[in-house]
């Protein structure tokens, strides 16, 4: 190790100066804004104190905002998780094709969010899609289904999200299940325990850590989420029944305009993430010290 | 014996059967709609492959829309992206790793904090910035908002791998005289080669597929890049299933080529540090 404090400075500077100016400067600029009534391109500004926060109290619209995106971000993650821990657990067995399927598993994951959005638009499709076409040959349903309308346009999305995001969690959860030594198996087996059993007493507890990691950071990351949501309706008719949080914050900037208002609900949309990270922490806490 | 190894294997097979359609079927479908004639497209029943296959949506996307222009745009933001984020990450992990100062635990943790932002929470402050700073609506906007959402997780993947390397080998290509440039070009990058290129792709796929940043940066139609670009086509007043679903293959094909190239690299990274989506 080299202790010439000086070059390491300089190779670490082009880093420190875009990380610094383009994220940390612009989060401490957003609490400042969030202080003022600003329009989102002239420079006029007035001070305006806690003004927003008292507002968003009692403004129905971001309680609103903050019900679907709790509701979205919650029963996604679920689904997700169930998901992509049954496929790890599938994708960790030896049998032929695994590696190709592996690698196919991960498509969904890694193309543009707008594609997967036209993708099932397309199978949602009321008139054609294949999903209504499919429901209607099996006599599940007798009239087409307004996937996207605004009775379905939440399930929607949640079919949407969950098979664009689960990947993650398949790769997440199974980097994890391979380093599990294969002999706590064998002896699970010789002990007579049947799969159900060797997943709960021997996989479970192994993967614990892997998944509180998995809960936070879907969790985090489909609150905040915003192409998805947003390219699903974008701001036509059915787009205020899956309005969530990021959305509204989106659309109070960009579309009203009140950039003030707007940093205001960003502020607030990490401070819930951040209370919300504590208690999760808490939580496994306790669980960690009772077992 | 017997019977339970071959319902264990018709289990098997059975679910990976129904993962691969589960992860792979949209996207087949979607191959399916692109390659057939409009006729085709809204026919019930639906036809699962292409009775009469047509690259029509193809050349009519090509020909009656800007998707060209776009796909240049998305390419070249893309492509300059990867290689200042490669450079200034790689620069800046081997500071990390190989210099000693006060404070370098506490930068690394506080970059790794930085990553836990998602862009929607700063992107009003962001929007002011650029324009204070003179450079909305330009692909430099995009290229310096990517590269500064892709540093925080391509330090740590970066240092990971920096970190593996012996600093033995590095010395004795000093002592036969390199001096340290060389020493780092010809041992160490070489032996980060799978980081780098992870590191790479992570950051390709992040430009290449972000909507937020260059719906609200970029304003001009010939600046645009291919999520908005898409977005718009299928937001004109009737909807061309055909030629959407032509360009959601388009979109598709460089993510996918990239990744076959390089997914044995690609896995590696993401067992290291886990990418964000």
């Amino acid at each position: 190790m080299r202790k010439n404090a000086l070059t390491g400075w300089l190779l670490l500077a082009p880093s420190l100066l875009l990380i610094g100016g383009l994220i940390l400067y612009p989060i401490l600029y957003n609490l400042w804004l969030s202080l003022f009534d600003k329009h989102a391109f002239m420079p006029a500004q007035s001070f305006v104190g806690l003004r927003h926060y008292r507002y968003f109290a009692t403004d129905p619209e971001f309680w609103s905002s903050v019900y679907y995106g709790v509701v979205y971000a919650a029963v996604t993650m679920v689904f997700q998780l169930v998901l992509g821990v049954a496929a790890a657990l599938l994708l960790n067995e030896a049998f032929r094709g695994r590696n190709l399927l592996r690698g196919v598993v991960l498509f969904p994951y890694l193309i543009p969010t707008i594609v997967a959005v036209i993708l099932w638009k397309w199978l949602l499709n009321d008139s054609y899609g294949l999903v209504n076409h499919l429901l209607l040959v099996a006599g599940l349903v007798r009239t087409p289904v307004a996937w996207l309308g605004k009775d379905y346009i939440m399930p929607s999305l949640i079919i949407t999200s969950v098979w664009q995001f689960f990947p993650f969690v398949v790769v997440t959860y199974l980097a994890r299940l391979q380093t599990i030594p294969p002999e706590l198996y064998e002896a699970a087996r010789v002990d007579g325990a049947t799969a159900w059993r060797r997943f709960l007493h021997v996989t479970l507890p192994a993967t614990r850590t892997v998944l509180f990691v998995i809960i936070l950071l879907r969790s985090i990351w489909m609150f905040t989420k915003f192409d998805t949501v947003w390219l699903m309706a974008g701001d036509g008719a059915v787009s205020r029944y899956i309005r969530t949080l990021p959305v509204y914050a989106y659309a109070r900037s960009f579309t009203y305009l009140q950039a003030g208002m707007g940093a205001a609900l960003a502020v607030l949309m990490f401070g819930m993430l951040l209370a919300a990270t504590g208690v999760y922490f808490r939580l496994f806490r306790d669980e960690e010290l009772r077992s | 014996m017997r019977g339970p190894v071959i319902r264990r294997a018709i289990g098997l097979y059975g679910a990976g059967a129904l993962l691969l359609l589960v992860a792979a079927f949209p996207l087949l479908w979607m191959l399916a709609t692109s390659l057939k004639p409009s006729g085709e497209i809204f026919a019930t029943p639906p036809t699962l492959v292409p009775a009469h296959p047509t690259a029509t949506n193809f050349t009519r996307l090509m020909a009656e829309t800007n998707f060209l222009l776009f796909f240049q745009n998305s390419l070249a933001v893309s492509l300059t992206t990867v290689l200042l984020t490669l450079t200034v990450s790689a620069l800046g992990a081997y500071g990390l790793t190989r210099y000693t100062f006060a404070g370098r635990e506490k930068i690394a943790g506080l970059i790794l904090l930085t990553y836990m932002f998602a862009p929607i929470m700063i992107i009003i402050p962001f929007y002011i910035l650029v324009r204070q700073l003179g450079i909305a609506n330009t692909h430099l906007a995009l290229v310096l908002s990517y590269t500064t959402f892709c540093l925080p997780f391509c330090l740590w993947l970066l240092r990971a791998f920096f970190q593996s390397i012996p600093l033995e080998l590095e010395e004795a290509a000093l002592v036969d005289g390199a001096h340290r440039g060389k020493a780092v070009w010809y041992v160490v990058l070489p032996l980060a080669l799978p980081g780098l290129i992870a590191a790479g792709i992570f950051t390709f796929i992040l430009a290449w597929n972000d909507f937020l940043f260059a719906l609200v940066l970029i304003t001009s139609e010939e600046l645009k890049t291919l999520p908005v670009g898409v977005n718009d086509l299928f937001n004109a007043t009737i909807v061309d299933w055909g030629m959407i679903m032509a360009a959601g293959v388009m979109i598709t094909v460089p993510t996918v080529a990239f990744f076959v190239a390089v997914q044995r690299y690609l896995i590696q990274g993401w067992g290291a540090g886990g990418v964000k989506g």
